[in-house]
């Protein structure tokens, strides 16, 4: 029998399964809606469970400063990905092919590196920032989001590395073939799935960072979270654009990490960094 | 040789960088922890006269000594909820159907959300004149208290908004521990007239003890960083019922100006980080000597 007899989706089981996943998501399903209200909806009791959906909403946000904030996040996520992908890659293929002692404790000290509270990191960039003049900009956002990807990018992609069988390599170097051609046109191709896979998390990671870009930056390079934040503090509790702020900024989210789901773990574990 | 010069020429931009993004600001911020650094006082940046005055501080501080016992509370609060619900729900979802591992991808939704969203849902859950929550419990004639601004309910609000969020990572990590273990075992177990409970705790169990420690140390870790949701929920208040460390450090550099402080109640906070992180290292080579 290849069939398990003992694990079985009986339908009661499919039941309590789509219960609970709605109660689960019900919050996240309630701000979703709301974004789709206008503020005489959102207020009324009891609330309107169908309405018209408006775009109302979206559509203030796209002609306000919230537009903006939405392309410094853009901007700050894909360069710093860039960027640790671009050290963090042959690193990792370093540590993947070194052999020597030592190895496994300078892969925890990489790692160490991200587990640390971002306040650890924030006060001394704070403090240099300020003294260079990089305290609100993108660049100097970019070189924060780079400092926690980096760690993340070499210790996700040293696994990938290490499924490519060396002998391949070897054969290659025997016909003479230069080390840094073998990287690149041999190796590097075959752990492309596990570079995007990477990419994606990366831009997850900056992406979805708060508490650098609360303290790191003012008005010009403000990110798209902060932004959602201020319309609770200034322009007094409008519930509607704070729904579709909050839904433009998971937007992005929702769609790369089902994209990386096998790689969720992985990515997490490698010391999340939520400030 | 070509082969370890290149090794070395991947390896040593990366060292390079780390260095100068982590190492160098953790030097700078043990450096800052031995001053009386303020941004508005000129040369308390320099003044060494009294290195550990900061240090010497922190236990008479009654705010510094009532974060960590929130820190305890809400970190060993939540991590336990976290991993038996993950637990509970994994079990549920081990099943073998298209449609199951189907659902199983939006039940990952909190976890991969930005932490700021998390905070904004969790505020709308919380306010009283527009959440569900409030017309559910007006609607069947129940008062509830405004729990975020309340003294005995303020940091539960935040327990279970950080359950809610984490929830899914336990549930992702015991389910795939979950589905390592062959269904022989289980099935002879039945045969011999095991009631569920007792595969559960004899079978199951054994199985995934390393996990359930594991995801909870992971979560321990991360426990201290919970910022969005105590920054935009209570503010570390009523009083400073939801104070945690990390949240207090941030108030002092950046609120009250206190940086050298602040970087000391840091350093403290990164020695306990890195002793939890040591010690769930070791379990990991233990589990390794084990298997």
């Amino acid at each position: 029998m290849s069939e398990s007899s003992f694990r079985k989706a009986t339908p009661g089981r499919l039941v309590a399964i789509t219960v609970t996943l709605l109660i689960l998501l019900s919050p996240f399903l309630w701000l979703l809606q709301m974004s789709f209200k206008t503020n005489d909806q959102i207020l009324q009791f009891p609330p309107p469970l169908i309405f018209t959906p408006t775009l109302e909403n979206y559509i203030s946000l796209w002609h306000s400063a919230f537009s903006a904030s939405f392309v410094n996040s853009l901007l700050s996520a894909s360069l710093s990905t860039a960027l640790a992908l671009l050290f963090g890659v042959p690193a990792a293929y370093a540590l993947s092919r070194w052999a020597g002692r030592g190895k496994h404790a300078l892969s925890f000290a990489i790692l160490v590196t991200r587990m640390a509270p971002p306040i650890a990191f924030t006060i001394p960039f704070f403090l240099f920032y300020r003294w260079i003049g990089l305290l609100d900009t993108i660049t100097g956002l970019v070189l924060v989001y780079t400092s926690f990807n980096l760690p993340l990018v070499i210790w996700m992609m040293q696994p990938f590395f290490d499924t490519i069988p060396v002998s391949l390599e070897e054969a290659a170097l025997v016909d003479g073939a230069r080390t840094r051609t073998v990287f690149t046109k041999i190796v590097l191709p075959m752990v492309t799935p596990g570079i995007a896979a990477t990419a994606i998390l990366c831009f997850l990671y900056a992406w979805n960072d708060f508490f650098f870009a609360l303290i790191l930056t003012r008005t010009n390079a403000r990110t798209a979270p902060v932004a959602v934040v201020n319309f609770m503090n200034y322009e007094g509790w409008e519930w509607g654009k704070i729904a579709a702020g909050g839904s433009l900024v998971m937007a992005p989210v929702l769609i790369f990490s089902l994209a990386v789901r096998r790689y969720l773990v992985s990515g997490l574990t490698a010391g999340a960094v939520k400030g | 040789m070509e082969r370890r010069r290149f090794i070395a020429f991947a390896l040593t931009p990366s060292l390079i960088v780390l260095f100068a993004v982590a190492v160098l600001p953790a030097i700078y911020l043990i450096v800052t922890s031995l001053t009386p650094f303020q941004l508005t006082t000129p040369g308390s940046a320099t003044d060494f006269s009294d290195p550990f005055r900061n240090y010497a501080l922190l236990p008479g501080d009654p705010r510094f000594v009532n974060s960590l016992a929130v820190q305890a509370k809400l970190s060993v609060a939540s991590v336990l909820f976290q991993v038996l619900l993950g637990m509970l729900l994994a079990l549920l979802l081990n099943v073998p159907s298209r449609f199951v591992e189907f659902a199983r991808t939006f039940f990952l939704i909190p976890m991969v959300l930005p932490p700021i969203v998390v905070a904004v849902i969790w505020k709308l859950i919380y306010a009283p004149d527009i959440s569900p929550l409030y017309y559910a419990a007006q609607a069947l004639h129940f008062t509830l208290p405004a729990l975020t601004s309340s003294v005995d309910f303020a940091l539960t609000a935040i327990i279970i908004a950080d359950t809610w969020e984490w929830l899914p990572f336990t549930f992702l990590m015991v389910l795939a521990a979950l589905q390592t273990i062959p269904d022989e075992y289980s099935e002879a177990a039945l045969v011999d007239g095991a009631s569920k409970l007792q595969i559960f705790w004899y079978v199951t169990l054994p199985f995934i003890t390393p996990i359930l420690v594991i995801s909870g140390m992971f979560r321990l870790i991360d426990s201290v960083k919970a910022f969005p949701l105590i920054f935009l929920l209570t503010g570390g208040g009523p009083g400073t019922v939801t104070e945690v460390t990390n949240y207090y450090a941030y108030l002092l550099a950046f609120d009250t100006n206190e940086i050298g402080y602040s970087s000391a109640v840091t350093v403290v906070m990164l020695l306990l980080v890195c002793g939890i992180s040591l010690g769930l290292v070791w379990m990991g080579r233990r589990k390794e000597a084990l298997a």
